[in-house]
């Protein structure tokens, strides 16, 4: 150990050098169609919304930002190229509504490219010999982006905290494998298994060493989990959360429209922004007025443990027909 | 290295909050052939390393997004329903690894389609069917009806073979209470696990018909148990048709909502179980229905499409068919 007390009056670095390493190593992420919150690492998001809200979309969305890399042979995604990792508590995912999005994607960035390239040649048609070479490409990299999203289902507490538990030790294993990190952990649904907890008896089983098992326990020790998965490797935590309890607004049981969602923030801890309120398609006309009377009465349910844990929460709701 | 491991490892590595492998580790370096290896002392990491294959013995396995593709090109095939209208709307029918729910106001065509559908997928081969009745409304007569029509062109011996051989497809169970219903699915359950039937032999359509008569009456005010039944029988009913590549097909009636509007019954919680929610509305008199989409994992809500429903009007003895 050094003695140097001087060494200890200065410090490491100065703020600005803190400010600058961790704005670089943890930069802000905007997601869309949350691309006016600036997230970063090791943020916990909980996105809640009565039942057709855009609460998977969303997570969708942003994993496919996040598996599409950066730039490949020459044209350009915009994506992350880091691993997702999803937890599929619902057991409703659908992996062709994931393809879906993803070729939705690679199409649309192939079309930009051919339409700049077009430009600068100044002619108007377009050849097919670019776009064939361009849809044998698709299949690989289509591959490689699957291949960047991991999955796992669980039907109950104990598979989800089994699950967390062996989590680190699988991601580093692909990541090994595929040379990049895992960036997002998504969750969807953390109330899913609320009615089956609820009903755990806390019953002491064979001494007082054990702790009991109860709703409270449980969304402890999945906190716990995933603040130690933080610890070693930090990624976004993205939740969704099904609002179960609530008179609703007269929005609630309309079609809704896909584009057209209502995303006021709740609560932001670490956001300097103040919250608001405002449409994803920019609407912030008279719907948004029109809605300012009805209370959204939806009744917080989780534990207060996972409750202090989240930074961000948003609330979704579908404005109807 | 874990088998003589397991039964004591197995009482003592708990999901408790701890959550630090050492209480395990205490236990394991009991065991006869960890005490050779005692001597080297044991570090939070290879403590893990031996408890970490009997957690995964807990958890589903690890997939990443190409063996799910290759999952659902391979198992996960589309049953027709027989109508249609419903089949296009849908992409092909109800897809297998999926729960499907259909919602209407009584006398909306609800139960035809699971007839028609049960009769179909009997017929062509796709595998057996599993009717769980809880409200009489299996009939095999219009089953019988469904397989005449589709066999007109045979002559009346090939028909009775058919006929039979449709009717030894489909498995009817009566279930009056929600109990019953969820002990039907776990012996169901018990018993795909032990046999590893393959081809047409195996279930591959599941239909509860009115699976909302069940527990509407559980359901009610601001008890959790209601609730906590609905959604154990919504997560055994996925799990059976993610795991065995089954279609699950349940109907829901509707009730009054706000304003008089009527809505799904069954509330908000169960609002997230089904993968896709229909909706079939039938006008006075005719036998045209309508179905339109109230959720899909992936097509947008809201398209619509039209079915008609035909008149039993066949020639079918009676005191035939079970």
């Amino acid at each position: 150990m050094e003695e140097n007390p001087r060494g200890w009056i200065h410090g490491d670095e100065t703020a600005k050098a803190m400010l600058s390493r961790i704005l670089t190593e943890r930069p802000f992420l905007f997601l869309p169609p949350l691309h006016r919150v600036p997230l970063r690492v090791g943020n916990v998001v909980e996105i809640a919304g009565p039942s057709p809200s855009a609460k998977s979309q969303i997570l969708l969305h942003a994993a496919v930002n996040c598996i599409l890399p950066e730039e490949w042979k020459g044209i350009r995604f915009g994506g992350l190229g880091r691993m997702v990792m999803y937890f599929d508590l619902d057991c409703r995912f659908d992996v062709l509504r994931l393809s879906q999005i993803l070729k939705h994607r690679i199409m649309e960035a192939y079309r930009s490219t051919n339409n700049t390239y077009w430009k600068e040649k100044g002619e108007h048609q377009k050849n097919d010999a670019p776009t064939t070479h361009m849809y044998l490409c698709d299949d690989e990299l289509f591959l490689d982006c699957m291949r960047r999203f991991l999955y796992i289902r669980c039907y109950n507490s104990f598979e989800f905290l089994a699950a967390l538990k062996a989590m680190h030790s699988h991601s580093q294993r692909e990541s090994e494998a595929l040379g990049v990190s895992v960036h997002f952990l998504m969750i969807d649904s953390i109330g899913a298994f609320y009615w089956m907890d609820r009903a755990c008896q806390p019953m002491p089983i064979g001494g007082s060493k054990r702790k009991n098992v109860s709703l409270q326990s449980l969304a402890e020790a999945v906190v716990q989990e995933i603040c130690k998965l933080l610890q070693m490797q930090p990624v976004l935590v993205l939740a969704t959360k099904a609002t179960i309890f609530g008179a609703g607004t007269s929005g609630n049981d309309a079609q809704r429209l896909a584009h057209d969602v209502n995303l006021p923030i709740l609560r932001s801890t670490s956001s300097t922004r103040a919250f608001g309120k405002w449409c994803s398609e920019g609407k912030m006309d008279s719907r948004t007025s029109s809605r300012e009377g009805e209370k959204l009465m939806y009744r917080e349910y989780m534990p207060s443990s996972w409750q202090s844990f989240v930074t961000h929460r948003v609330h979704l709701q579908a404005l109807g027909l | 290295m874990a088998e003589s491991n397991e039964p004591q490892a197995k009482a003592t590595a708990s999901v408790s909050s701890s959550g630090n492998p050492t209480s395990s580790l205490s236990r394991v370096s009991k065991c006869p052939e960890t005490l050779e290896e005692g001597k080297r002392s044991f570090s939070d990491d290879a403590g893990f390393a031996r408890v970490q294959p009997m957690i995964e013995d807990w958890h589903q396995p690890w997939l990443n997004g190409v063996e799910l593709l290759e999952d659902s090109n391979h198992n996960k095939h589309f049953l027709p329903t027989g109508y249609e209208g419903i089949d296009v709307l849908l992409g092909g029918g109800l897809c297998e690894g999926q729960l499907t729910e259909m919602v209407g106001p009584s006398s909306s065509g609800k139960t035809q389609v699971c007839l028609y559908s049960a009769a179909l997928v009997a017929d062509k081969h796709f595998g057996v069917v599993m009717f769980v009745d809880t409200c009489n409304s299996f009939s095999p007569k219009r089953i019988a009806c469904i397989v005449d029509q589709l066999s007109s062109s045979f002559s009346g011996e090939a028909k009775e073979r058919r006929l039979k051989r449709v009717m030894s497809n489909i498995f009817c169970h009566s279930v009056f209470d929600i109990f019953a219903l969820l002990d039907v699915l776990h012996q169901l359950e018990f018993k795909l696990k032990q046999q590893v039937k393959s081809g047409d032999t195996k279930i591959c359509l599941l239909i509860i018909d009115s699976i909302s008569s069940l527990l509407t009456p559980v359901l009610g005010g601001k008890g959790s148990e209601g609730r906590l039944l609905m959604v154990s029988a919504g997560i055994i009913l996925k799990k059976l048709a993610n795991e065995y590549n089954i279609s699950v097909l349940v109907t829901n009636h509707m009730v009054g909502g706000e304003g008089g509007i009527l809505k799904p019954a069954l509330g908000e919680s169960w609002k997230s179980i089904p993968h896709v929610r229909l909706q079939l509305t039938r006008d006075q008199g005719s036998n045209i229905c309508n179905v339109s989409i109230l959720k899909h994992t992936f097509m947008a809500t809201g398209r619509t499409a039209k079915f008609v429903i035909h008149s039993r009007s066949c020639s079918v003895q009676d005191g035939r068919g079970r």
